[in-house]
Formats: C-alpha cells, sequence, structure tokens
C-alpha cells in the first residue's frame, strides 16, 4: 500500500445558530475520537452566542477555534448553506491539503452537512458512526446496519473524512487556559434558499429532544391510548413521543417519532406504553435514560431494558393513573 | 411530467437476518432466505408519487429498484402499484456502505438515462446500510435542489406542493423547476394496498435489468462485518405488581420524580 501522510487534523464543524447542544455533542465526539498526536480544533459558523460556545470549547479542552463570521443573509437553518461556509472556512484553514477527520454535530441537519461537506471537499462520506478511531494513516469507522443487527467497520486513508458520532456530553473542566480564536471571513456566496410558506403545525407541547419526561406509545395503542398519553403528558410536565408505527398509523407526528430514524432522546425517564423494544426504536433512547414500560406481553423485549415494568392492558392502567394525577391536582 | 422514485428496500425485520458476509475485495454476499422488502422510506416514496398521479394523466412514474438480494420478488412487490416504467438497476461494483461512490453510480445512470426526471422521490434512508447520506449526496450528484424528509406531496394547480414538519412548523415548497425530495414516513404517505389483480399481473411481468459499472476503485473500504454488542442497558427491571390501582400509584411516583 502506498505511504500516506498521518492524520494531521481533527476538526468539529459546528453552525452557532443549532444551539449549544449541538456545540456539546460536537466537542463529546471530538473527545472522544481523539488520538494524543492530535489536537482537535473547532471551527464555529456565524455570530450567535459565540462566547458561550467558547466557553464550552475552552473547557472541553480544544485549543484552537476558528470562527467563520457570516453574511446577514445567511440562512443558518439551511445544510446547503451552512456547508457551502463551512467547506470554504476549512479550505482557507488549509484542512482540505491534509489527511483530516471533520466531524458534524450528530442528528439528520448535521449528517446532512456532512454528507455536503464530504461531497464539496472531494472526500469521504462515513455518515454516522458508531466510533470512528484513528490507526496512523487510516481512520477506522463503525457503523450500525441493517437495523443494529450487524456492525460494519470501514476504513478511509488520505484526504478528508467527514463523520458523525454521538458519544453524549463532554468532559468539561472547571477552568480552562484560553483558546486561540481566530476568525476568518469567507468570500463564498452561499446558495440561495428555497423559499418556503410556513404554517403553525399546531404542535403545543414541548420537543421531544430536550423533555426530561417522555411518554411514548406505540402500535399497541389507538387513536384513545394517545389521547390519554396526551392528557397525561400535560398533567405531568412531560412530553409525547411514539414509535414508527404509531406515526404510520397517524397517532403523533413524525416529529416526535422516537428511533433508529427519528429523535434522539435522553430525558430522565422513558414511559414506553404498548412499545416492543425494536433495537430500531431503542437506538433513539440514550442509554442512560432510566425505562419505565407497559405492555401486555410479559415476553416483550422492551422489559429487559426497562427499569421497572408493568405487565397490562393500557385500557385498564391509563385511566387509573390519570384519575390519580387529577385527584392530586 | 416524469417522477422517478428510486427504492432500496430493506430486510424483513419479522425475520432473522439472513447471512451476511464480505469477501476479501469487500464485496457483500447475502445468501439463505433474504427477504428484502419495501422500507418504510421506500413506501412513502412510491405513495407520495402515486398520490400525485392519481390527480394528473399527465404524470409517469419511472420506479429504479436497487439490484441485490431478492430482487425479482421486491420489484414484482413495486409492478403491483402499475408504474409507467421499472427497472431493476445493478451497481456494479455495489458497496452500499461507500455514499459517495453509490450516489455517484446511481447518478450516472439517471443522468445518461432517456428519460430526464422533472422530480425525484427517494426515501431518507437508502436501505439498510445507509443512514441518509446517499439521498442527500445523489441530489448533489445530479445538481438537483434537496427538499428533504418530506411528509406529503399535493396539487397547487400545475405546480407540486411538498410539505415537511419541523419543531412547531409546517414548511410548503412549492416546485418550480426539478426537486430532489428526500421522503420520511407519515400518516398521509403510507403505502396503498395493490389490487389483486395487478399482483397477478406483477407476478408474470418480466421485468428490465439495467446494470451502471464503475471503474473507479471507491474510497470507503469494508473491513469485517461484526454482531452488534450487546446492549449497555441491561434493566434489573422491577416487575409491578398488585392491583391495578396500586400500579397505577406506582407509576405516578414514577412520572412524579421524572418531572421534579
Ligand atoms: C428502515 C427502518 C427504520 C425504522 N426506524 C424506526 C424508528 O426510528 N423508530 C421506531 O420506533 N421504529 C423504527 N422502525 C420500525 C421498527 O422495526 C419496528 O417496526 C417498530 O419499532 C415497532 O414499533 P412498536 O414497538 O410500536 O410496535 P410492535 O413491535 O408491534 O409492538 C407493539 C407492542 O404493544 C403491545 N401491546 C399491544 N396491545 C397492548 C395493550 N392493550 N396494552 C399494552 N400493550 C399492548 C404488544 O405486546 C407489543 O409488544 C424502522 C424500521 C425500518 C425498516
Ligand atoms: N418487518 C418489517 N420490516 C420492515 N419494515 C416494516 C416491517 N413491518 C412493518 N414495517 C414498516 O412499519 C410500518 C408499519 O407497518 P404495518 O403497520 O405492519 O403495516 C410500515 O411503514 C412498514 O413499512
Amino acid at each position: 500500500m502506498e505511504s500516506l501522510m498521518p492524520i494531521s487534523r481533527i476538526v468539529g464543524v459546528v453552525p452557532s445558530s443549532w444551539g449549544q447542544e449541538s456545540m456539546e455533542l460536537t466537542l463529546a465526539a471530538l473527545q472522544a475520537t481523539c488520538a494524543e498526536a492530535v489536537s482537535p480544533e473547532v471551527v464555529i459558523i456565524g455570530n450567535e452566542e459565540v462566547e458561550a460556545r467558547m466557553n464550552l470549547a475552552a473547557r472541553s479542552g480544544i485549543s484552537r477555534v476558528w470562527q467563520v463570521e457570516t453574511p446577514e443573509d445567511i440562512d443558518a437553518d439551511e445544510p446547503d448553506a451552512m456547508a457551502t461556509l463551512a467547506g470554504e472556512a476549512l479550505a482557507q484553514v488549509a484542512c482540505a491539503e491534509a489527511s483530516s477527520l471533520i466531524l458534524t454535530p450528530p442528528g439528520p441537519e448535521g449528517e446532512e452537512l456532512a454528507a455536503r461537506l464530504a461531497h464539496g471537499l472531494g472526500g469521504h462520506c462515513l455518515g454516522r458512526c458508531l466510533k470512528v478511531r484513528l490507526e496512523d494513516d487510516r481512520i477506522v469507522a463503525e457503523r450500525s446496519v441493517w437495523g443494529g443487527r450487524k456492525l460494519i467497520s470501514l476504513e478511509v486513508s488520505g484526504g478528508v473524512a467527514v463523520a458523525c458520532v454521538r458519544a453524549g456530553k463532554p468532559m468539561l473542566t472547571e477552568s480552562a487556559d484560553p483558546v486561540d480564536v481566530r476568525k476568518i471571513r469567507v468570500d463564498a456566496r452561499a446558495p440561495a434558499a428555497p423559499v418556503l410558506a410556513t404554517e403553525s403545525s399546531g404542535e403545543s407541547l414541548p420537543p421531544v429532544e430536550s423533555s426530561k419526561l417522555v411518554i411514548s406509545g406505540g402500535r399497541g395503542l389507538n387513536e384513545e391510548g394517545f389521547s390519554m398519553l396526551e392528557q397525561l403528558a400535560r398533567s405531568s410536565g412531560g412530553t409525547l413521543g411514539g414509535s414508527l408505527p404509531a406515526v404510520d398509523a397517524g397517532l403523533v407526528p413524525v416529529v416526535r417519532q422516537v428511533g433508529i430514524s427519528g429523535k434522539f432522546v435522553s430525558p430522565e425517564l422513558y414511559f414506553a406504553v404498548g412499545i416492543s423494544g425494536t433495537p430500531q426504536h431503542m437506538a433513539g433512547i440514550s442509554p442512560d435514560t432510566r425505562i419505565l414500560a407497559i405492555n401486555k406481553d410479559p415476553e416483550a423485549p422492551i422489559f429487559s431494558m426497562a427499569e421497572a415494568g408493568v405487565v397490562g392492558e393500557w385500557q385498564e392502567l391509563l385511566p387509573e393513573v390519570l384519575g390519580i394525577l387529577h385527584d392530586r391536582e | 411530467m416524469n417522477i422517478l422514485v428510486v427504492l432500496a428496500g430493506v430486510a424483513d425485520n419479522r425475520y432473522p437476518l439472513h447471512q451476511v458476509a464480505l469477501d476479501s475485495e469487500g464485496n457483500l454476499h447475502e445468501t439463505g432466505q433474504t427477504r428484502r422488502i419495501l422500507g418504510p422510506f421506500d413506501e412513502g416514496a412510491l405513495e407520495l408519487a402515486l398520490k400525485l398521479r392519481d390527480k394528473s394523466d399527465a404524470i409517469s412514474v419511472h420506479v429504479l429498484v436497487l439490484g441485490g438480494a431478492n430482487e425479482e420478488q421486491l420489484a414484482r412487490s413495486v409492478a403491483a402499484f402499475k408504474p409507467d416504467s421499472l427497472r431493476i438497476l445493478h451497481l456494479r461494483p455495489c458497496r452500499p456502505w461507500d455514499s459517495s461512490m453509490t450516489a455517484a453510480q446511481i447518478g450516472a445512470f439517471v443522468r445518461d438515462d432517456e428519460t430526464q426526471p422533472d422530480l425525484v422521490f427517494i426515501g431518507r434512508e437508502f436501505g439498510d446500510l445507509d443512514e441518509g447520506s446517499i439521498p442527500v449526496m445523489l441530489a448533489t450528484e445530479l445538481q438537483l435542489p434537496l427538499f428533504s424528509l418530506a411528509q406529503y406531496a399535493e396539487w397547487q394547480g400545475d405546480q407540486v406542493r411538498l410539505m415537511r414538519e419541523k419543531g412547531t412548523r409546517r414548511e410548503w415548497l412549492s416546485c418550480s423547476g426539478t426537486y430532489l425530495a428526500t421522503v420520511t414516513n407519515d400518516r398521509r404517505n403510507k403505502l396503498r394496498h395493490p389490487l389483486m389483480k395487478n399482483v397477478m399481473m406483477a407476478k408474470r411481468l418480466s421485468i428490465e435489468t439495467v446494470t451502471q459499472n464503475t471503474d473507479e476503485p471507491g474510497s470507503v473500504r469494508s473491513r469485517e462485518l461484526a454482531e452488534p454488542r450487546a446492549a449497555k442497558r441491561q434493566g434489573q427491571c422491577r416487575m409491578i405488581d398488585g392491583s391495578v390501582q396500586e400500579q397505577a400509584a406506582a407509576i405516578v411516583d414514577y412520572l412524579r420524580k421524572a418531572a421534579g
């Protein structure tokens, strides 16, 4: 095999307007991936809450941050625009020539950004990975395939590779050395975002990604069951989620779908009602979330993953639960 | 107007996974009872195209089904919906873990094809080895603007409108020009059932196969396939017994503690 340059750069790319959590997730991914010989860098795109992002970067042990000042009219929700700016910025900081690993925030937007960046930089797209590690001049990535039923390990060498890794929260130190922040300006014109007509979707419960309590229903429920789950969510300060078949049945909108192809949630408690616990569903729940389950089938796999469970029918249990909550109000 | 639907299929997860292996060249071998069926996002993509065709005589639906395990049955299940054309697309080599290579192959095929699409629908994930990179890269390959995670499509005059939900917003795009839309599952795009007579017809149909070759070696090499690691979460599940009232009270305690 030809001899190649060792991997010399590991760079996280985060649009600042994607929020503090995107930043945290990317920093955690950098920490989980980093090799001793390479000090990780971060490219922050945009001007939003930059102080807070810098502080987080410093406390995560990042030594260098590139801040990309964006034009006013840029739509930060558009991965296309973000990819153009990020690609240009990476070229300016000479990442595009080096052998480097770029990490984008986990989640659908970050994955789209990763694919576009890889394409734009003529690099390798590793997509959503469970783990990425460096082996000399190679990047080795592990991905979950066939709906979690196999693992594949992939390898690339030379050039730029782009990946997303979900590694939880970064380890933070109390105080940290100041980061070396360099501002860069990019001249690239981002492509015009398509014009979208928007209206309210009528969702009034909090988003499923950021709630401390997620109350979730599956194929075992019907509309009546979901209406009880919604009441439960409202009276207990939680929010509503569901499995893919529940979404397909129109019981809950797809923005609340939890799983491999839905949202990743990390509440304190996940209350799963009429959900069997398939790998594709469980892939959307943080390993440190506690699970409480109701299922009529004592053999349902969810019970082997839950902290507590009730074998029973929701038709009997949910009205009682709601009754108790109402009495206490 | 031509709508192109690109379908990947997934292994039916009601059954144990068939035998999958990689050879020393990094080619995938699938043997045993390979039950590749349409996945939820394939179904959504197909249904959106059919819905638009229902409402307009000017629409032709053209389907490409990715070749591979169980391809004939998979293609026949699509034929039962009577697309205007249906072809099985073989990629040589087929390296679905290499999204750049796969998207470049499909892109090259579509670009050189006689019929050019006015709209492309593809599932948000393309098969069992993709988690969303291939559709995005295909849009870039075809130099088409991307509308991701579409849930619904309808006519507005002579334009197609695509809808998705994001947070608390519903977003609509009126397609002036050609778009590639990735499709996610939704009640409104649940695949219809085919007519029995069309299922019978599909059994006899001869289905065309086309091939896209590539000399480029691709850059993402597969090393090995392994079993998934055991879940980190092996809960000592405490089963809550007692009367329904007692069980409900225990559930309420859990919910209250979590909500703080
Ligand atoms: C490409 C692809 C991507 C996918 N992505 C996702 C994803 O992101 N998220 C996801 O969730 N799934 C996903 N799936 C689907 C996944 O494979 C399963 O089909 C799904 O998770 C099952 O959902 P469920 O647990 O609600 O239904 P089931 O597995 O059918 O379970 C229903 C449960 O309800 C119980 N039940 C029935 N009646 C009652 C009652 N009266 N009281 C109490 N319990 C009752 C039953 O005992 C059963 O355990 C995906 C599939 C594919 C192919
Ligand atoms: N065994 C399966 N393998 C893959 N997808 C499935 C399977 N069963 C159901 N689905 C998907 O889950 C959704 C609900 O399926 P159903 O309610 O069984 O029609 C549909 O979008 C199907 O595509």
